[in-house]
């Protein structure tokens, strides 16, 4: 590729890059949740965004439109008016109904196997992933060695050409 | 008698019993060596399809006609529901539902059957076979379990209607592309099948299965798509994917699938990956089968409502039955599974795939196991227990970057190998520009490291798609003197799968900012207001005049309540928006959001009544969701891309063979 036209696309990529951040940066400094008079609102809502319906499936309580969660939500407000924190009040609502009204899986006992799942998944994909590469790579020992360590500088960038140019073909 | 019912009914059991025609017949057929045989088989399946769809006209027929005598018309519909509302109706309830996912499979196998079973003679028995079985597993529920033709015991004057859920514009198409989508997967399935039946293990299953996998992962893609449309405009909780049992249902098909139309590709030009290969069609496969048995079945719901259900056991042993063969189909054949290659470098694009297969395997392998968890957790110790999407928030968005910048990798570079110092040249410049971007965004203040990453991630994506258009461009019109448009048009022209895939991927890095921003950077506020009153949120205010009612008129509908609210910006109305909730006459536990929200190209307001009082006060919930429009363009992007792909390529010209090498560097041929 021609330095000019790399130039010109590096200087490309970044503007727009910095066109894009600018224009979109407006909304990169907002925080969840508003400010002021709302302060108390906007607590209580934090607080039901951390907790599920407890009739429903994977509904969290912050839209949820049963009686039972209108219920909750009022719940929720009298014991933040009462001077009850967050946690107190999360733990109030599972001890009520169960740990299926956290919205946050707690990781502690029986959960934690959710969570070696994941890791298990992840090690078990990649132990094995690298064996069967270790593998098909393997024979491609036998490949002469010449094709790549044996080119000066201007025979790789012309190989280099024809395979895009082949691949492109393809 | 109810002469319509009997019909269905009629139509329905004759597909089953042609269903299992094709079964004996292919299998006969093979075995004595009768071509007529299985050429009969293959017309059983096309006979199938005709009378599945006779079927599914008869309960289209029963619901136009208001036909009250049979039982799924008065579930599922009302008098004053309009027609178009009435497709819906074909597919809700579990019987429709049922029905209308065989007539799509039937349809997809008769489709196989007329275009490609003719032109794989080394495994159309085989293929035959396979397709009767996967036809009469899906007919037998359909007949016996929850036939959509069973009378109801009393006729009353008007239906029950259609489940509120339903009665939405994006219902009319999200259910039949994503029922399209599942059951799309028993075509590279069927054809899988085939090749390990039949024991032709090269490239030809590849050649055959190509078309078929591209259509199954575009159903699959558009269906998701529609699915996060209609989550969003109509559930009104501000967001687009819930990680709720039904949504991973649908995703959890379309990784495999993913994973194939790339590694098939390795298949192809490398003759590698075989065994790999089949697995990632019979996965594909076996997910939509749990995925239907997972939502029909009631099991989502607790392990309790799933012994109750009438199809669930049969479904969990449908799911067993395909995932004993496919282990055994590969198990028996693994000897012939060897590659007639191996891999000549870590540092090409076959292997940059096989591990973006990794990634998609372990994707599929947490999405289930979450999924499933709760369940695991209500049987070992019954305790019930929420996997949400905070969980999937955490564990899938960090595989999701790592699979940005691996398809990022990927685009990069060349097939078979590359020696070190090209890799220099080629990576330096998009190295370059993540870490730049990367820069860029912490100094315009992004804090948040997993935002920051994926955007990132996405931006470097772009920029190494839009390179790769620049320079196949510039490569035609130094060939062709074309200008630059007709330069970028002709690459689509010749090599559709290449340049189409690379569109894919741009929809997919512009869709990723746009779910990182809306996600991260979304502002909730909540009012509980008396008309008048006004609260804030993301820098809008928004005024609360009051509200009105007005009586439904279609579809069930008894009433509508609807919240004026006047949007504020910088002290000047922009604008008005009127959420609301609606009321059903016949479901009155169920009422639905009415969202309204203002799309800009910035951001999305999205408005939702929660609820009011006999004073008149209401509670509203307002999101400012940043650049969510982005979303649904990149999907758009997404789409096209796929739908390039999937397109016929045009005859292709002969390319002369490249010049003769300067010295004497030696090409493998």
């Amino acid at each position: 590729m021609p330095a000019a036209v790399r130039l010109a696309l590096i200087a490309g990529a970044a503007v727009t890059v910095a066109v894009a951040g600018v224009w979109a940066s407006g909304n990169l400094g907002a925080t969840a949740g508003p400010v002021g008079a709302q302060d108390f609102e906007a607590q209580a809502l934090q607080i039901e965004q951390q907790l599920m319906c407890p009739r429903c499936i994977n509904v969290r309580l912050d839209h949820c439109e049963l009686t039972i969660c209108e219920d909750m939500r009022a719940e929720i407000r009298d014991q933040l008016a009462a001077g009850r924190s967050g946690d107190d009040i999360l733990l109030f609502f599972s001890d009520r109904f169960g740990d299926a009204v956290l919205a946050e899986l707690p990781r502690e006992g029986f959960n934690l196997w959710l969570f070696g799942w994941v890791g298990g998944s992840i090690l078990f994909v990649v132990a094995i992933g690298a064996t069967a590469l270790w593998r098909m790579r393997r024979g491609a020992a036998l490949v002469p060695a010449g094709a790549g360590g044996a080119l000066d500088a201007s025979e790789e960038r012309w190989l280099d050409e024809q395979i895009r140019a082949r691949e492109g073909r393809e | 008698m109810n002469l319509v019912a009997t019909l269905g009914a009629s139509a329905l059991l004759t597909a089953l019993a042609a269903s299992l025609f094709a079964v004996g017949a292919a299998v006969a057929g093979q075995r004595l060596a009768r071509p007529a045989l299985i050429e009969a088989a293959r017309r059983a399946i096309v006979v199938t399809a005709a009378l599945t769809t006779l079927a599914i006209g008869v309960v289209g027929y029963a619901l136009l006609t208001d036909d009250f005598s049979i039982a799924h018309v008065v579930a599922v519909s009302s008098r004053d529901m309009l027609p178009h509302m009435k497709w819906a109706a074909l597919y809700s309830g579990q019987p429709g539902s049922l029905l209308f996912w065989t007539w799509l499979l039937s349809l997809m196998l008769a489709a196989f059957a007329l275009l490609t079973v003719p032109r794989i003679p080394w495994g159309a028995a085989h293929a035959t076979a396979a397709s009767g079985a996967i036809l009469a597993a899906f007919l037998v529920p359909a007949v016996f379990l929850a036939s959509p033709f069973d009378i109801s015991p009393v006729t009353p004057e008007d239906g029950t209607g259609l489940n509120p859920l339903l009665v939405d514009p994006a219902m009319l198409v999200h259910p039949p592309f994503m029922l399209a989508g599942l059951v799309s997967t028993a075509v590279p399935f069927a054809l899988g099948a085939a090749a390990l039946l039949s024991g032709r293990i090269d490239g030809r299953w590849i050649r055959a299965v190509r078309p078929w996998a591209l259509w199954s992962w575009l159903l699959l893609s558009v269906g998701n798509i529609l699915g996060a449309w209609w989550a969003y405009t109509t559930l009104g909780w501000g967001g687009f994917w819930g990680w709720d049992p039904v949504e991973n249902s649908a995703i959890l098909p379309l990784l495999p699938m993913t994973a194939f139309v790339h590694s098939l590709m390795v298949q192809e030009r490398r003759g590698m990956l075989k065994l790999w290969n089949l697995a990632l069609v019979f996965a594909a496969f076996a997910l939509a089968v749990f995925g239907t048995f997972n939502v029909r079945s009631g099991l989502v719901t607790s392990v309790h409502a799933f012994a109750l259900s009438d199809v669930g056991p049969y479904f969990l042993a449908v799911l067993s039955i395909t995932l004993g063969v496919s282990v055994v189909l590969l198990g028996w054949r693994s000897g012939r599974l060897r590659a007639d290659h191996d891999f000549e470098s870590m540092a090409s694009r076959e292997s940059s795939l096989i591990v973006n297969n990794y990634l998609f395997t372990i994707l599929a392998l947490v999405i289930l196991g979450a999924t499933l968890f709760p369940v695991f957790s209500e049987l070992v110790r019954d305790v019930r227990i929420t996997v949400t999407a905070p969980f999937y928030n955490d564990v899938v968005g960090p595989l999701v970057i790592v699979l940005l910048v691996l398809i990022a990798v990927g685009t990069v570079l060349p097939w078979r190998r590359a020696a070190s110092a090209t890799l220099v040249r080629r990576f330096r410049v998009p190295l370059g520009v993540l870490a730049g971007s990367a820069a860029l965004l912490a100094a315009l203040g992004m804090r948040d490291g997993f935002a920051l990453a994926a955007v990132a991630a996405s931006i470097t994506l772009a920029y190494v798609t839009l390179r790769e258009f620049v320079i196949g461009a510039r490569g035609r019109r130094a060939a062709g003197g074309q200008s630059w448009p007709a330069a970028l048009l002709a690459l689509f022209e010749r090599d559709r799968r290449r340049y189409g895939g690379y569109l894919v991927h741009l929809g997919l890095a512009v869709m990723a900012v746009a779910v990182v921003s809306a996600t991260v950077y979304q502002s909730q506020a909540r009012g509980i207001l008396a008309p008048g009153e006004s609260f804030e949120v993301g820098g809008y205010t928004l005024a609360f005049e009051g509200l009105r009612e007005r009586a439904g008129t279609a579809n069930g509908i008894e009433t509508e309540v609807l919240a004026a609210v006047t949007v504020l910006r910088g002290g000047e109305a922009v604008g008005t928006l009127e959420p609301g909730r609606r009321f059903f006459r016949n479901f009155p536990e169920q009422p639905m959001a009415m969202v309204d929200v203002d799309t800009g190209w910035r951001e999305d307001l999205y408005v939702f009544l929660q609820g009011w009082d006999a004073d008149g006060v209401a509670e509203i919930n307002a999101f400012v969701n940043p650049l969510m429009a982005w979303l649904w363009i990149g999907s758009g992007i997404y789409v096209l891309g796929g739908i390039v792909v999937f397109a016929p390529q045009p005859a292709r010209e002969r390319v002369p063979a490249p010049a003769v090498p300067p010295s004497g560097a030696t090409t493998e041929a």
